[in-house]
């Protein structure tokens, strides 16, 4: 399932980007687990009044 | 800790910090992409060719080696192929053996420099004779006349095609050679090439160029040419 390279000239992207989809669900998720953790890390705030 | 009611979404510091996060993070992204595209295109050597080293831009060496064009059912679009051809029993992944040579100009062994320079002379005679005007190379240019990406492998100029025929050649270099020469003697296309003056060292170095070209992968660019038949897969 996993292929260490899949690309013409392998590269780190390569490795993430394992078929169609995978390097942008990959690159999404890099971006969209933070904002979850900043949503309620600012709830907290709030909700503490700060 | 109080728990009072709070409305996240409404509050601007989430939305500066998301902003934030967003443009660095994808500015951060972008910088390493180009790096890795940098990487990509680089343009291989001659010991890449001679360690069997696929690039998706081989060395100018490549036009003493036979191009072939098939389908690779593992990456879903037609690749170049060097040199003869090698296909994974497993994956089906085909891959170049870098091995069958072919002449060029009656050559088959033109080093890395001889190569280069022929067609960094038909990279120029084709931005002097404006090409692209009508021309694709590449993805860039028009669509008035056939695209120029893969033309190299267009079965029409084979030994069995109507248009080394058509020009009296004995080889598919010296036929397209002799048509860009004189265009305007030749009906190859419903729109006919003007003659722009190009000479018989120009016609070979564009023709290196052509060949050149064929051989980079192009991750299956133009999609339509395997529509072409026998274009692909030639051998079987």
């Amino acid at each position: 399932m996993f292929e260490p390279c899949h690309d013409v000239v392998c590269s780190f992207w390569s490795m993430l980007n394992q078929g169609p989809m995978t390097l942008t669900i990959i690159l999404h998720t890099l971006i969209v687990l933070p904002m979850v953790w900043i949503y309620f890390d600012e709830k907290k705030k709030l909700q503490q009044g700060e | 800790m109080e728990n009072r009611p709070t409305s996240v979404w409404t509050s601007n510091r989430f939305w500066r910090r998301s902003a934030t996060w967003v443009t660095g993070v994808a500015a951060v992204l972008l910088i390493l992409l180009t790096f890795d595209s940098m990487g990509q295109m680089q343009m291989g050597t001659a010991e890449d060719i001679q360690n069997k080293v696929t690039k998706r831009i081989p060395s100018p060496v490549v036009i003493n080696y036979k191009i072939d064009y098939v389908l690779d059912p593992y990456r879903g679009h037609e690749v170049p192929v060097i040199g003869g051809q090698e296909v994974d029993s497993a994956t089906g992944k085909v891959s170049s053996k870098f091995e069958e040579k072919e002449n060029f100009f009656g050559r088959s062994d033109w080093s890395e420099e001889e190569a280069r320079a022929l067609i960094h002379k038909g990279k120029l005679t084709i931005q002097a004779k404006n090409c692209m005007d009508c021309h694709t190379l590449l993805g860039n240019g028009a669509y008035y006349a056939p695209d120029l990406t893969k033309a190299w492998l267009d079965p029409a100029w084979s030994s069995e095609g109507p248009l080394q025929a058509m020009t009296g050649a004995s080889s598919k270099e010296e036929a397209m050679a002799i048509f860009l020469q004189n265009p305007e003697k030749y009906p190859t296309h419903e729109r006919m090439m003007p003659n722009l003056g190009i000479t018989p060292e120009e016609a070979k170095a564009v023709v290196a160029y052509l060949k050149f070209m064929s051989a980079i992968d192009t991750n299956g660019f133009p999609r339509n040419f395997g529509k072409i038949k026998g274009a692909v897969d030639a051998r079987k």
